[in-house]
């Protein structure tokens, strides 16, 4: 039987992500005028669609004392975002290369995302409810 | 990871971007200054602007981008060195021995252009704070079933 929380406790995980990627959008959108700044963006989704692939192959060492170094994959619950910095283009004179209209898009696309999670969360919630309440309302 | 990080750096793109409107206004307003303390013409003045970076102890303690002090950051308010305008206008109270006046060395059409620059850049970081907000209310419903 699979963990209770698991799916929440990965909706966690993406939201995290989405949150960080909300700062950098920020900061890139901070930056906008900013001679020199290049802009960075977050890397999540394949590296989760990467584990998910790989779920069940490859070993993985026990931890049983808080000294041990984690050997191994890494499990579902050890990914995190990456923040790249996109360091080679240039869009304008200054040597900024922030794209404001992709930008705002991201934004948007970010935004969206973060709520049909939050959606998803509460989705789950309501489930578990349901199932400690033995299906009564 | 804080949770109001990122409408403190959008706060701060907003304070850069309004400021750089208010350094544009003054630069407009003084488009044909002749006189300043130091006895010279108005020197068009530009804001300039630095990201707000990591510092080496972050980086030495933590690989990981920390969200600490981002933003951007005015650094200083420096003045144009480009060369004033000469106009040729004998009558002038500040006109030399040959009848030239300096005028300041704003460029109007440069300063619009600036000031669309600042506004719009103003506008994006407005909605950048609304979405994260819209983003921290979601969060908050999941409580809520």
């Amino acid at each position: 039987m699979p963990q209770i929380y698991s799916n929440i406790d990965l909706f966690e995980k993406v939201l995290d992500a989405l949150w960080l990627r909300n700062e950098v959008i920020s900061n890139n959108i901070a930056n906008v005028n900013t001679p020199g700044f290049k802009s960075s963006s977050v890397v999540f989704e394949d590296i989760l669609k990467k584990e998910i692939e790989e779920k069940g192959t490859g070993i993985k060492g026990y931890i049983t004392h808080n000294k041990h170094i984690p050997i191994g994959k890494k499990g579902l619950m050890d990914i995190r975002p990456q923040v790249v910095i996109n360091k080679n283009t240039a869009l304008r004179n200054d040597g900024n290369n922030v794209d404001i209209d992709n930008e705002m898009a991201q934004l948007t696309k970010n935004t969206l995302k973060y709520n049909s999670i939050v959606q998803l969360v509460m989705k789950e919630f309501s489930i578990l409810k349901n199932i400690v309440n033995e299906g009564r309302r | 990871m804080k949770m109001f990080h990122s409408i403190d750096i959008s706060a701060s793109g907003l304070t850069a971007e309004r400021l750089r409107m208010d350094i544009i206004s003054n630069n407009i307003a003084n488009v044909n200054s002749t006189r300043t303390e130091n006895g010279e013409p108005y020197r068009r003045q530009i804001p300039v602007f630095q990201e707000r970076g990591r510092s080496f102890g972050d980086i030495l303690s933590d690989k990981q981008w920390r969200m600490q002090k981002r933003g951007v950051r005015v650094v200083g308010i420096r003045q144009d060195t480009s060369p004033f305008k000469l106009v040729f206008d004998p009558h002038h109270p500040d006109a030399d021995e040959n009848g030239y006046v300096r005028l300041p060395n704003v460029n109007i059409v440069t300063e619009m252009v600036d000031m669309i620059s600042a506004s719009r850049g103003y506008e994006a970081n407005v909605t950048a704070i609304n979405s994260a907000k819209n983003m921290a209310m979601k969060a908050l419903e999941i409580g809520r079933i």
